[in-house]
Protein backbone atom coordinates (compact mmCIF):
# COMPACT_ATOMS: atom_id res chain seq x y z
CA UNK A 1 0.00 0.00 0.00
CA UNK A 2 2.73 2.14 1.33
CA UNK A 3 4.63 1.21 -2.07
CA UNK A 4 1.00 2.35 -4.19
CA UNK A 5 0.93 5.90 -2.86
CA UNK A 6 4.80 6.70 -3.28
CA UNK A 7 4.58 5.01 -6.55
CA UNK A 8 1.44 7.62 -6.92
CA UNK A 9 2.81 10.38 -5.95
CA UNK A 10 5.98 10.24 -7.88
CA UNK A 11 3.87 9.51 -10.81
CA UNK A 12 1.97 13.02 -10.09
CA UNK A 13 5.62 14.79 -9.02
CA UNK A 14 6.68 13.54 -12.39
CA UNK A 15 3.42 15.18 -14.75
CA UNK A 16 3.57 18.23 -12.59
CA UNK A 17 7.30 19.20 -13.86
CA UNK A 18 6.71 17.72 -17.17
CA UNK A 19 3.73 20.47 -17.16
CA UNK A 20 5.94 23.45 -15.94
CA UNK A 21 8.91 22.39 -18.11
CA UNK A 22 6.18 22.28 -20.99
CA UNK A 23 4.48 25.83 -20.00
CA UNK A 24 8.41 27.40 -19.90
CA UNK A 25 9.44 25.88 -22.92
CA UNK A 26 5.84 27.21 -24.56
CA UNK A 27 6.98 30.63 -23.24
CA UNK A 28 10.54 30.35 -24.84
CA UNK A 29 8.99 29.50 -28.03
CA UNK A 30 6.79 32.72 -27.76
CA UNK A 31 9.31 34.84 -26.44
CA UNK A 32 11.83 33.40 -29.34
CA UNK A 33 9.25 34.34 -32.22
CA UNK A 34 8.71 37.77 -31.20
CA UNK A 35 12.12 38.33 -31.18
CA UNK A 36 12.88 36.79 -34.56
CA UNK A 37 10.21 39.22 -35.94
CA UNK A 38 12.58 41.90 -34.34
CA UNK A 39 15.48 40.43 -36.16
CA UNK A 40 13.71 40.24 -39.42
CA UNK A 41 13.30 43.92 -39.10
CA UNK A 42 16.78 44.58 -38.25
CA UNK A 43 18.41 42.25 -40.77
CA UNK A 44 20.84 42.98 -43.27
CA UNK A 45 20.37 40.59 -46.20
CA UNK A 46 21.67 37.24 -46.06
CA UNK A 47 21.42 36.97 -42.26
CA UNK A 48 19.82 34.39 -40.61
CA UNK A 49 15.99 34.79 -40.41
CA UNK A 50 12.95 33.39 -42.84
CA UNK A 51 12.87 32.22 -46.45
CA UNK A 52 12.20 34.78 -49.15
CA UNK A 53 7.83 34.76 -49.70
CA UNK A 54 7.48 32.66 -47.22
CA UNK A 55 4.82 34.80 -45.51
CA UNK A 56 3.11 34.96 -48.76
CA UNK A 57 2.84 31.43 -49.14
CA UNK A 58 1.60 31.10 -45.49
CA UNK A 59 -0.87 33.79 -46.02
CA UNK A 60 -2.13 31.92 -49.38
CA UNK A 61 -1.79 28.39 -47.24
CA UNK A 62 -3.63 30.03 -43.92
CA UNK A 63 -6.16 32.04 -45.56
CA UNK A 64 -6.94 30.67 -49.44
CA UNK A 65 -7.09 27.12 -48.07
CA UNK A 66 -9.37 27.82 -44.89
CA UNK A 67 -11.38 29.96 -46.37
CA UNK A 68 -14.87 27.50 -48.09
CA UNK A 69 -14.09 26.10 -44.24
CA UNK A 70 -14.68 29.32 -42.30
CA UNK A 71 -17.65 31.13 -44.24
CA UNK A 72 -19.40 27.43 -44.41
CA UNK A 73 -19.26 26.74 -40.53
CA UNK A 74 -19.98 30.29 -39.67
CA UNK A 75 -22.74 30.26 -41.94
CA UNK A 76 -24.66 27.29 -40.72
CA UNK A 77 -23.82 28.62 -37.33
CA UNK A 78 -25.10 31.75 -37.59
CA UNK A 79 -28.90 30.35 -38.99
CA UNK A 80 -29.01 27.71 -36.02
CA UNK A 81 -28.33 30.28 -33.44
CA UNK A 82 -30.66 32.36 -35.16
CA UNK A 83 -33.24 29.81 -35.69
CA UNK A 84 -32.83 28.85 -31.88
CA UNK A 85 -32.97 32.69 -30.73
CA UNK A 86 -36.06 32.87 -32.38
CA UNK A 87 -37.45 29.91 -31.19
CA UNK A 88 -37.33 30.60 -28.10
CA UNK A 89 -38.05 34.53 -28.34
CA UNK A 90 -41.41 32.79 -29.67
CA UNK A 91 -42.17 30.58 -27.12
CA UNK A 92 -41.70 33.38 -24.16
CA UNK A 93 -42.92 37.66 -26.20
CA UNK A 94 -42.76 36.63 -29.82
CA UNK A 95 -40.63 40.21 -29.75
CA UNK A 96 -38.29 39.88 -32.51
CA UNK A 97 -37.14 43.35 -32.50
CA UNK A 98 -34.07 42.89 -30.47
CA UNK A 99 -32.84 39.84 -31.95
CA UNK A 100 -30.20 41.03 -34.98
CA UNK A 101 -28.84 44.06 -32.76
CA UNK A 102 -28.26 41.55 -30.05
CA UNK A 103 -26.40 38.39 -32.23
CA UNK A 104 -24.32 41.60 -34.06
CA UNK A 105 -23.02 42.07 -30.29
CA UNK A 106 -22.24 38.41 -29.73
CA UNK A 107 -20.78 38.12 -33.28
CA UNK A 108 -18.16 40.45 -32.94
CA UNK A 109 -17.70 40.44 -29.15
CA UNK A 110 -17.08 36.61 -29.05
CA UNK A 111 -18.77 34.75 -31.45
CA UNK A 112 -16.86 35.90 -35.20
CA UNK A 113 -12.97 35.24 -33.35
CA UNK A 114 -13.77 32.69 -31.53
CA UNK A 115 -15.53 30.36 -33.59
CA UNK A 116 -12.66 31.58 -36.41
CA UNK A 117 -10.03 30.72 -33.75
CA UNK A 118 -11.58 27.42 -33.31
CA UNK A 119 -11.95 26.41 -36.93
CA UNK A 120 -8.31 27.78 -37.53
CA UNK A 121 -6.81 25.75 -34.41
CA UNK A 122 -7.90 22.38 -36.08
CA UNK A 123 -7.03 22.84 -39.53
CA UNK A 124 -4.17 25.31 -39.47
CA UNK A 125 -2.74 23.89 -35.86
CA UNK A 126 -2.80 20.41 -36.95
CA UNK A 127 -1.09 21.41 -40.61
CA UNK A 128 2.07 23.53 -38.85
CA UNK A 129 2.42 20.78 -36.38
CA UNK A 130 2.73 17.69 -38.96
CA UNK A 131 5.15 19.55 -41.05
CA UNK A 132 6.92 21.03 -38.57
CA UNK A 133 7.30 17.15 -36.55
CA UNK A 134 7.89 15.85 -39.78
CA UNK A 135 10.84 18.28 -40.09
CA UNK A 136 11.74 17.21 -36.55
CA UNK A 137 11.86 13.51 -36.61
CA UNK A 138 13.70 13.56 -39.97
CA UNK A 139 16.43 15.27 -38.90
CA UNK A 140 15.57 18.82 -40.72
CA UNK A 141 15.61 21.07 -37.87
CA UNK A 142 19.19 19.59 -37.01
CA UNK A 143 20.04 20.28 -40.71
CA UNK A 144 18.81 23.92 -40.48
CA UNK A 145 20.82 24.42 -36.76
CA UNK A 146 23.71 23.56 -38.76
CA UNK A 147 23.34 25.54 -41.92
CA UNK A 148 23.17 28.27 -39.72
CA UNK A 149 19.40 29.11 -39.40
CA UNK A 150 17.44 29.63 -36.76
CA UNK A 151 14.46 27.00 -36.30
CA UNK A 152 12.21 29.62 -35.03
CA UNK A 153 12.92 32.52 -37.33
CA UNK A 154 12.86 30.37 -40.36
CA UNK A 155 9.53 27.93 -39.61
CA UNK A 156 7.43 29.71 -36.58
CA UNK A 157 8.20 33.26 -37.48
CA UNK A 158 6.63 33.57 -41.24
CA UNK A 159 3.77 31.35 -39.94
CA UNK A 160 2.91 33.35 -36.77
CA UNK A 161 2.85 36.78 -38.91
CA UNK A 162 0.60 35.36 -41.84
CA UNK A 163 -1.84 34.00 -39.13
CA UNK A 164 -2.47 37.10 -37.34
CA UNK A 165 -3.29 38.61 -40.24
CA UNK A 166 -5.67 35.97 -42.15
CA UNK A 167 -6.93 35.30 -38.78
CA UNK A 168 -8.36 38.98 -38.52
CA UNK A 169 -9.10 38.74 -42.13
CA UNK A 170 -10.71 35.37 -42.17
CA UNK A 171 -12.81 36.62 -38.59
CA UNK A 172 -14.17 39.82 -39.94
CA UNK A 173 -15.22 37.07 -43.52
CA UNK A 174 -16.57 35.10 -40.95
CA UNK A 175 -18.33 37.48 -39.17
CA UNK A 176 -20.24 39.11 -41.61
CA UNK A 177 -21.48 35.62 -43.04
CA UNK A 178 -22.94 34.45 -39.57
CA UNK A 179 -24.65 37.81 -39.19
CA UNK A 180 -26.19 37.67 -43.27
CA UNK A 181 -27.17 33.75 -42.47
CA UNK A 182 -28.78 34.57 -39.32
CA UNK A 183 -30.43 37.98 -40.94
CA UNK A 184 -31.64 35.45 -43.60
CA UNK A 185 -32.55 32.84 -41.36
CA UNK A 186 -34.84 35.27 -39.25
CA UNK A 187 -36.45 36.93 -42.16
CA UNK A 188 -37.52 33.46 -43.88
CA UNK A 189 -38.56 31.41 -41.17
CA UNK A 190 -39.88 33.98 -38.84
CA UNK A 191 -40.83 36.88 -40.78
CA UNK A 192 -38.12 39.16 -39.44
CA UNK A 193 -37.90 42.52 -41.10
CA UNK A 194 -34.51 42.24 -42.81
CA UNK A 195 -33.99 46.40 -41.77
CA UNK A 196 -34.74 45.86 -38.18
CA UNK A 197 -32.60 42.77 -38.11
CA UNK A 198 -29.60 44.48 -39.88
CA UNK A 199 -29.66 47.53 -37.54
CA UNK A 200 -26.05 48.57 -36.38
CA UNK A 201 -27.46 51.08 -33.77
CA UNK A 202 -26.21 49.12 -30.82
CA UNK A 203 -22.56 48.22 -32.03
CA UNK A 204 -19.83 50.27 -30.69
CA UNK A 205 -16.34 50.65 -31.25
CA UNK A 206 -15.43 48.77 -28.17
CA UNK A 207 -17.61 45.54 -29.57
CA UNK A 208 -14.44 45.99 -32.80
CA UNK A 209 -11.79 46.96 -30.76
CA UNK A 210 -12.63 43.53 -28.47
CA UNK A 211 -12.88 41.68 -32.02
CA UNK A 212 -9.21 42.88 -32.94
CA UNK A 213 -7.55 42.03 -30.15
CA UNK A 214 -9.26 38.78 -29.84
CA UNK A 215 -8.63 37.91 -33.32
CA UNK A 216 -4.79 38.96 -33.14
CA UNK A 217 -4.62 37.02 -29.75
CA UNK A 218 -5.98 33.77 -31.47
CA UNK A 219 -3.31 34.36 -34.68
CA UNK A 220 -0.91 34.50 -32.39
CA UNK A 221 -1.41 32.04 -30.33
CA UNK A 222 -2.07 28.67 -33.11
CA UNK A 223 1.09 28.76 -34.87
CA UNK A 224 3.21 29.16 -31.42
CA UNK A 225 1.39 26.70 -29.90
CA UNK A 226 1.22 23.73 -33.21
CA UNK A 227 4.90 24.93 -33.69
CA UNK A 228 5.73 23.98 -30.20
CA UNK A 229 4.52 20.81 -30.50
CA UNK A 230 5.94 20.27 -33.46
CA UNK A 231 9.46 20.87 -32.12
CA UNK A 232 8.58 18.76 -29.34
CA UNK A 233 7.91 15.52 -32.07
CA UNK A 234 9.99 12.88 -30.94
CA UNK A 235 10.80 9.24 -32.62
CA UNK A 236 9.32 8.61 -36.20
CA UNK A 237 5.75 9.05 -37.71
CA UNK A 238 3.74 7.75 -34.42
CA UNK A 239 5.49 11.12 -32.88
CA UNK A 240 4.08 13.44 -35.36
CA UNK A 241 0.60 12.04 -34.84
CA UNK A 242 1.11 12.81 -31.11
CA UNK A 243 2.32 16.50 -32.04
CA UNK A 244 -0.36 17.08 -34.35
CA UNK A 245 -3.09 15.53 -31.84
CA UNK A 246 -1.32 17.82 -29.12
CA UNK A 247 -1.44 20.77 -31.56
CA UNK A 248 -5.18 20.42 -32.01
CA UNK A 249 -5.88 20.23 -28.61
CA UNK A 250 -3.75 22.86 -27.29
CA UNK A 251 -4.29 25.41 -29.95
CA UNK A 252 -8.10 24.86 -29.30
CA UNK A 253 -7.65 24.96 -25.18
CA UNK A 254 -5.32 28.47 -26.06
CA UNK A 255 -8.37 30.16 -27.67
CA UNK A 256 -11.06 28.84 -25.03
CA UNK A 257 -8.69 30.62 -22.41
CA UNK A 258 -7.89 33.68 -24.33
CA UNK A 259 -11.55 34.06 -25.05
CA UNK A 260 -12.27 34.00 -21.32
CA UNK A 261 -8.94 36.24 -20.34
CA UNK A 262 -10.03 38.84 -22.91
CA UNK A 263 -13.75 39.18 -22.01
CA UNK A 264 -12.53 39.20 -18.94
CA UNK A 265 -10.67 41.62 -19.01
CA UNK A 266 -12.56 43.87 -21.25
CA UNK A 267 -15.64 43.49 -18.83
CA UNK A 268 -12.88 44.93 -15.99
CA UNK A 269 -12.13 47.79 -18.52
CA UNK A 270 -15.45 48.95 -19.28
CA UNK A 271 -17.00 48.38 -16.11
CA UNK A 272 -19.47 45.92 -17.58
CA UNK A 273 -21.11 47.69 -20.23
CA UNK A 274 -19.66 45.73 -22.34
CA UNK B 1 49.08 12.06 -31.37
CA UNK B 2 47.61 15.22 -30.28
CA UNK B 3 43.82 15.03 -30.16
CA UNK B 4 42.65 17.14 -32.76
CA UNK B 5 38.84 16.18 -31.16
CA UNK B 6 38.16 14.29 -27.29
CA UNK B 7 35.67 13.07 -25.64
CA UNK B 8 36.69 12.88 -21.52
CA UNK B 9 33.92 10.10 -19.64
CA UNK B 10 31.02 11.43 -21.41
CA UNK B 11 28.11 10.33 -19.87
CA UNK B 12 24.57 10.42 -21.76
CA UNK B 13 21.06 9.12 -20.54
CA UNK B 14 17.51 9.47 -22.13
CA UNK B 15 14.48 9.09 -20.16
CA UNK B 16 16.65 7.32 -17.41
CA UNK B 17 17.89 4.69 -19.55
CA UNK B 18 22.17 5.55 -20.25
CA UNK B 19 23.66 5.32 -23.40
CA UNK B 20 26.70 6.57 -22.70
CA UNK B 21 28.60 5.25 -19.57
CA UNK B 22 32.09 7.11 -19.83
CA UNK B 23 33.21 7.15 -23.00
CA UNK B 24 36.09 8.47 -23.92
CA UNK B 25 37.69 8.94 -27.49
CA UNK B 26 40.58 10.59 -29.09
CA UNK B 27 40.90 11.47 -32.41
CA UNK B 28 43.66 13.20 -34.33
CA UNK B 29 43.80 16.33 -36.96
CA UNK B 30 42.88 14.76 -40.74
CA UNK B 31 42.14 11.36 -39.58
CA UNK B 32 39.26 9.00 -41.20
CA UNK B 33 37.92 7.86 -37.36
CA UNK B 34 34.90 5.18 -37.82
CA UNK B 35 32.92 4.54 -34.75
CA UNK B 36 31.47 1.31 -34.55
CA UNK B 37 29.11 -0.74 -32.86
CA UNK B 38 25.34 -2.39 -32.85
CA UNK B 39 22.46 -0.56 -33.26
CA UNK B 40 21.43 2.37 -30.47
CA UNK B 41 24.87 1.68 -28.88
CA UNK B 42 25.15 5.24 -28.80
CA UNK B 43 27.28 6.19 -32.13
CA UNK B 44 24.97 8.70 -33.80
CA UNK B 45 24.50 10.45 -30.33
CA UNK B 46 28.20 10.53 -29.41
CA UNK B 47 28.76 12.98 -32.81
CA UNK B 48 25.64 15.17 -31.66
CA UNK B 49 27.40 16.50 -28.91
CA UNK B 50 29.84 17.55 -30.39
CA UNK B 51 28.38 19.97 -32.46
CA UNK B 52 25.21 20.70 -29.42
CA UNK B 53 22.53 19.26 -31.49
CA UNK B 54 22.67 16.81 -27.89
CA UNK B 55 23.70 18.14 -24.62
CA UNK B 56 25.83 15.41 -22.20
CA UNK B 57 24.50 14.60 -18.65
CA UNK B 58 28.38 14.36 -17.61
CA UNK B 59 32.09 14.45 -19.42
CA UNK B 60 33.82 16.76 -21.00
CA UNK B 61 34.33 17.21 -25.10
CA UNK B 62 37.34 19.11 -26.38
CA UNK B 63 37.90 20.29 -30.23
CA UNK B 64 41.39 22.40 -31.50
CA UNK B 65 42.08 22.96 -27.74
CA UNK B 66 38.74 24.40 -26.69
CA UNK B 67 35.75 22.60 -24.62
CA UNK B 68 33.37 22.99 -26.17
CA UNK B 69 30.01 21.08 -24.57
CA UNK B 70 29.18 23.89 -22.63
CA UNK B 71 28.62 26.35 -25.82
CA UNK B 72 25.43 27.87 -25.56
CA UNK B 73 23.44 27.49 -28.40
CA UNK B 74 22.89 31.19 -29.41
CA UNK B 75 27.05 30.77 -29.58
CA UNK B 76 27.40 27.49 -31.90
CA UNK B 77 27.42 29.19 -35.22
CA UNK B 78 31.12 29.39 -35.49
CA UNK B 79 31.22 25.91 -34.06
CA UNK B 80 28.83 24.77 -36.92
CA UNK B 81 31.20 26.04 -39.66
CA UNK B 82 33.81 24.40 -38.52
CA UNK B 83 32.42 21.45 -37.86
CA UNK B 84 29.78 19.55 -40.43
CA UNK B 85 27.40 17.18 -40.40
CA UNK B 86 26.21 14.60 -42.85
CA UNK B 87 22.51 13.39 -41.51
CA UNK B 88 21.55 9.50 -42.18
CA UNK B 89 18.47 10.42 -44.08
CA UNK B 90 20.94 13.62 -46.00
CA UNK B 91 17.80 15.93 -44.71
CA UNK B 92 17.64 18.17 -47.69
CA UNK B 93 14.78 20.11 -47.64
CA UNK B 94 12.52 19.17 -50.25
CA UNK B 95 10.78 22.53 -51.61
CA UNK B 96 14.09 23.66 -52.68
CA UNK B 97 16.39 22.23 -55.76
CA UNK B 98 19.88 20.41 -55.14
CA UNK B 99 21.46 24.27 -55.58
CA UNK B 100 19.19 25.88 -53.49
CA UNK B 101 19.95 23.43 -50.91
CA UNK B 102 23.28 23.71 -51.08
CA UNK B 103 23.05 27.38 -51.10
CA UNK B 104 21.29 27.76 -47.62
CA UNK B 105 24.47 27.80 -45.94
CA UNK B 106 26.33 30.05 -48.19
CA UNK B 107 23.98 32.74 -47.28
CA UNK B 108 23.56 32.09 -43.67
CA UNK B 109 26.75 31.58 -42.85
CA UNK B 110 28.91 33.93 -45.44
CA UNK B 111 25.95 36.29 -45.73
CA UNK B 112 26.18 35.74 -49.88
CA UNK B 113 23.78 37.17 -51.78
CA UNK B 114 21.16 34.85 -53.56
CA UNK B 115 22.37 34.25 -57.43
CA UNK B 116 26.12 34.37 -56.29
CA UNK B 117 25.57 32.03 -53.56
CA UNK B 118 23.52 29.61 -56.52
CA UNK B 119 26.67 30.32 -58.53
CA UNK B 120 28.99 29.14 -55.66
CA UNK B 121 26.57 26.25 -55.20
CA UNK B 122 27.12 24.68 -58.48
CA UNK B 123 30.55 24.47 -58.29
CA UNK B 124 30.04 22.63 -55.09
CA UNK B 125 27.82 20.40 -56.48
CA UNK B 126 30.47 19.73 -59.13
CA UNK B 127 33.09 18.74 -56.24
CA UNK B 128 30.76 15.82 -55.73
CA UNK B 129 29.86 15.40 -59.25
CA UNK B 130 26.49 16.21 -59.02
CA UNK B 131 27.00 19.59 -61.42
CA UNK B 132 24.20 18.28 -63.54
CA UNK B 133 21.62 17.46 -61.40
CA UNK B 134 21.58 21.23 -59.57
CA UNK B 135 18.26 22.61 -60.66
CA UNK B 136 16.40 18.73 -59.72
CA UNK B 137 14.44 18.64 -56.25
CA UNK B 138 15.51 16.00 -53.79
CA UNK B 139 12.88 13.69 -54.60
CA UNK B 140 13.74 13.14 -58.20
CA UNK B 141 16.66 11.47 -57.18
CA UNK B 142 18.28 8.42 -55.98
CA UNK B 143 19.33 7.68 -52.17
CA UNK B 144 23.33 8.03 -53.21
CA UNK B 145 22.47 11.37 -55.38
CA UNK B 146 21.04 12.97 -52.60
CA UNK B 147 23.36 12.03 -50.34
CA UNK B 148 26.44 13.49 -52.12
CA UNK B 149 24.38 16.46 -52.40
CA UNK B 150 24.08 16.26 -48.50
CA UNK B 151 28.05 16.10 -48.76
CA UNK B 152 28.04 19.07 -50.87
CA UNK B 153 25.86 21.66 -48.82
CA UNK B 154 28.34 20.46 -45.79
CA UNK B 155 31.41 21.64 -47.66
CA UNK B 156 29.29 25.11 -48.21
CA UNK B 157 28.79 25.41 -44.43
CA UNK B 158 32.55 25.64 -43.82
CA UNK B 159 34.83 28.49 -43.22
CA UNK B 160 36.11 30.24 -46.71
CA UNK B 161 39.74 29.17 -47.83
CA UNK B 162 42.14 28.46 -50.28
CA UNK B 163 41.99 24.87 -52.09
CA UNK B 164 45.58 23.67 -52.93
CA UNK B 165 45.12 24.85 -56.66
CA UNK B 166 44.95 28.23 -55.22
CA UNK B 167 40.94 28.59 -55.77
CA UNK B 168 38.72 30.04 -52.77
CA UNK B 169 36.90 27.52 -51.77
CA UNK B 170 34.86 26.36 -48.07
CA UNK B 171 34.67 23.52 -46.32
CA UNK B 172 34.88 22.82 -42.58
CA UNK B 173 37.83 21.75 -40.65
CA UNK B 174 35.71 18.26 -39.37
CA UNK B 175 32.80 16.58 -41.25
CA UNK B 176 31.12 14.16 -38.83
CA UNK B 177 29.09 11.66 -41.15
CA UNK B 178 26.36 9.70 -39.57
CA UNK B 179 25.98 6.22 -41.46
CA UNK B 180 26.49 7.84 -44.93
CA UNK B 181 26.65 4.17 -46.77
CA UNK B 182 23.42 3.14 -45.48
CA UNK B 183 20.77 2.36 -47.51
CA UNK B 184 22.88 2.79 -50.77
CA UNK B 185 23.59 0.31 -53.33
CA UNK B 186 27.56 -0.69 -52.98
CA UNK B 187 28.27 1.28 -56.10
CA UNK B 188 26.59 4.24 -54.64
CA UNK B 189 28.37 3.54 -51.29
CA UNK B 190 31.79 3.24 -52.69
CA UNK B 191 31.58 6.53 -54.37
CA UNK B 192 30.59 7.74 -51.19
CA UNK B 193 33.51 6.23 -49.54
CA UNK B 194 35.80 7.84 -52.15
CA UNK B 195 33.96 11.06 -51.95
CA UNK B 196 35.30 10.96 -47.69
CA UNK B 197 38.60 9.87 -48.27
CA UNK B 198 39.01 12.48 -50.45
CA UNK B 199 38.36 15.41 -48.44
CA UNK B 200 40.52 14.17 -46.26
CA UNK B 201 43.33 13.44 -48.77
CA UNK B 202 43.04 16.91 -50.56
CA UNK B 203 41.35 19.35 -48.29
CA UNK B 204 42.64 17.46 -44.83
CA UNK B 205 39.28 17.97 -43.46
CA UNK B 206 38.95 15.30 -40.38
CA UNK B 207 36.02 12.48 -40.83
CA UNK B 208 34.27 11.10 -37.71
CA UNK B 209 32.14 8.28 -39.80
CA UNK B 210 29.21 6.41 -37.94
CA UNK B 211 29.25 3.09 -39.72
CA UNK B 212 27.92 -0.39 -40.24
CA UNK B 213 29.23 -0.78 -43.64
CA UNK B 214 32.59 -3.81 -43.13
CA UNK B 215 33.42 -2.69 -46.82
CA UNK B 216 33.92 1.22 -45.73
CA UNK B 217 35.63 0.24 -42.58
CA UNK B 218 37.93 -1.89 -44.29
CA UNK B 219 38.89 0.41 -47.26
CA UNK B 220 38.92 4.18 -45.96
CA UNK B 221 39.18 4.00 -42.61
CA UNK B 222 42.43 5.36 -40.38
CA UNK B 223 41.55 4.15 -36.94
CA UNK B 224 38.47 2.73 -35.86
CA UNK B 225 36.50 3.31 -32.30
CA UNK B 226 34.73 -0.09 -31.17
CA UNK B 227 31.66 1.51 -29.25
CA UNK B 228 30.12 -1.33 -26.49
CA UNK B 229 28.07 -0.97 -23.48
CA UNK B 230 28.52 2.79 -23.97
CA UNK B 231 32.14 2.95 -23.54
CA UNK B 232 34.64 2.06 -26.14
CA UNK B 233 35.23 -1.18 -26.08
CA UNK B 234 38.48 -1.00 -28.96
CA UNK B 235 40.28 1.30 -31.19
CA UNK B 236 42.58 -0.04 -33.61
CA UNK B 237 43.11 0.49 -37.23
CA UNK B 238 41.46 -1.43 -39.73
CA UNK B 239 44.24 -4.45 -39.97
CA UNK B 240 44.32 -4.13 -35.87
CA UNK B 241 41.03 -4.71 -35.46
CA UNK B 242 40.55 -8.25 -38.56
CA UNK B 243 44.10 -9.29 -36.75
CA UNK B 244 42.09 -8.99 -32.93
CA UNK B 245 41.84 -11.96 -31.06
CA UNK B 246 38.69 -9.97 -28.81
CA UNK B 247 35.74 -12.27 -29.39
CA UNK B 248 33.22 -9.26 -28.95
CA UNK B 249 34.83 -7.93 -31.76
CA UNK B 250 35.31 -10.79 -34.05
CA UNK B 251 31.57 -11.20 -33.40
CA UNK B 252 30.85 -7.60 -34.99
CA UNK B 253 32.71 -7.86 -37.39
CA UNK B 254 32.18 -11.04 -39.27
CA UNK B 255 28.59 -10.66 -38.03
CA UNK B 256 27.85 -13.65 -36.04
CA UNK B 257 24.15 -13.94 -34.69
CA UNK B 258 25.68 -15.46 -31.36
CA UNK B 259 28.45 -15.17 -29.60
CA UNK B 260 29.30 -13.15 -26.45
CA UNK B 261 28.14 -10.00 -27.67
CA UNK B 262 25.12 -8.82 -25.50
CA UNK B 263 22.11 -7.13 -27.92
CA UNK B 264 19.39 -5.34 -26.45
CA UNK B 265 16.18 -6.96 -28.01
CA UNK B 266 17.61 -10.16 -28.81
Amino acid sequence: MKRFIVSGIETLGAAVVDAVHAVVELWLVYVSTIAGIVRGLSRRRGGRGRPKGEILRQLYYIGNKSFIFIIVTLGFIGMVMTYQACLQLSRVTGDYSQVGQQFLRLIVSDFGPTLTGMMLATRVGAGIAAEIGSMKVTEQIDALRMSGVLPIDYLIVPRFIASIIMTLVLATIGAVVMYAAGGLTANYSWGVNPNLFFDLDLARGRHFALFAVKSIAYGAAIPVVAGFCGLRARGSSEGVGWATTAAVIGSSFAVIVLDFLISAAALFVTGGDL
Amino acid sequence: MTAYIEFKDVHKAFSGKPVLRGMSLAIGKGEVMFIIGTSGVGKSVTIKHLIGLLRIDAGEIWFDGERVDQIPERNLAPLRQRVGMVFQSSTLFDSMTLAENVALPLRKHHNMRHHAALDEARRRLAQVYMEDYADRYPAELSDGMRKRAAIARTLAGGPARRNPAGDLQTWPDVVLFDEPTTGLDPISARRVDRLIRELATTLGVTAVVVSHDPPSIFSIADRVAFLYQGVVHVVATPAELRASTDLIVQQFINGQSSGPMETPGF
